[in-house]
């Protein structure tokens, strides 16, 4: 009987294969060299012969290898997570933040009051109202590199949704400590103005994002991703 | 003999339809394929291996070691739920298509 372990573990070397995997990859391919073997001998196949056809069944080891290699190959997790999440969420926090500090820069303009008692006022409804206009462009970019590369559900809506934490945890985990720590702000605290804080500043913004968002998970549906093949 | 572009397309589904029976160690899952289709599908260890490590990677098929009763190591592989999932519409498209390409070389016939 030949020795198919050492021929497919020679033909095989250099394969780029964790060890464990690499071995487990020979000891297979030899059994089925093996069965290969033993079916042809009890055909009455010549020694010789079965060897022969046995070879037969790859015809070339170096791209069996490379096959190997690339269909074994398993993309870490944290490049999944930084493509689907990470990096997506980062960049609609950022491009967030940037539309609202250009909005603040080049938007609308604070103007001279007619009263002479409000010599100056921002429209701050105005600069806020613009900044929610850019968000579901923003949440949109977001879901397209998420769902793009491979994210699902979760991910596109934690990536998309990202930009109102810092507000998030400024309203649940910042106004409390602010309200425990600081006497001026616990005199200007009312549960109205709370909520309108709340709602401007998390639930809006998180609404309009996945509304940008919503739209393209409608073109572009995360299932069936893994597609088996086509001809 | 089926066109060898046809014949890698169908060639999940051939993996996938055979192992819906019940697991099989790769030499089996070649054989049953062979058989199944009178020799029109025949699967050599390299078109077969990175394949079935491919739908392995894809969570369609499991693999993992057993022992036959002669105490051979066999490493055996076994359609997974979302293999099973995956087996309806794949059939369904290829039957599809198989039909389209029938009516197709029938009109061209005629």
């Amino acid at each position: 009987m030949p020795d198919w372990r050492g021929l497919v573990r020679q033909r095989l070397t250099g394969i780029q294969l964790k060890e464990h995997e690499a071995a487990e990859v020979i000891e297979e391919l030899a059994d089925h060299l093996e069965d290969a073997y033993r079916s042809f001998l009890r055909k009455g196949l010549l020694e010789e012969e079965c060897v022969q056809e046995v070879l037969r069944e790859v015809s070339s080891w170096r791209d069996l290898r490379a096959e190997i290699e690339s269909s074994r190959k398993r993309e870490p997790a944290m490049n999944k997570r930084v493509s689907q999440f990470w990096f997506p969420a980062f960049l609609t926090l950022f491009l967030s933040q940037v539309a609202l500090m250009l909005i603040q820069e080049f938007g609308p303009r604070d103007y001279l009051s007619p009263a002479a008692s409000h010599p100056r006022m921002l429209p701050q409804n105005a600069v806020f109202a613009a900044w929610l206009v850019t968000l579901p462009l923003i949440g949109a970019l977001g879901a397209y590199l998420s769902g793009r590369a491979g994210g699902h559900a979760k991910s596109i809506f934690a990536a998309v949704t990202f930009p109102v934490l810092p507000f998030l945890a400024l309203v649940l985990i910042g106004l409390p400590l602010a309200l425990i720590f600081d006497d001026h702000v616990a005199r200007g605290f009312s549960i109205p103005l709370f909520f309108v804080a709340f709602s401007a500043w998390v639930v809006f913004p998180a609404m309009a994002l996945v509304a940008g968002g919503w739209h393209l998970f409608h073109l572009r549906p995360w299932s069936g991703r893994s597609q088996v093949s086509g001809i | 003999m089926i066109a060898s572009g046809i014949k890698r397309g169908t060639a999940e589904l051939a993996v996938l339809s055979v192992l819906e029976s019940g697991p099989l160690h790769g030499y089996e899952i070649a054989r049953h394929i062979e058989q199944q289709t009178k020799g029109s599908l025949r699967f050599t260890l390299a078109a077969l291996y990175p394949m079935l490590y491919r739908l392995e990677k894809l969570k369609l098929v499991q693999g993992s070691w057993e022992s036959s009763p002669n105490g051979r190591r066999r490493r055996c592989y076994r359609l997974t739920a979302t293999g099973k999932k995956k087996l309806v519409p794949l059939r369904k498209e290829w039957s599809q298509l198989f039909v389209a390409l029938r009516q197709l070389a029938g009109g061209s016939n005629a």
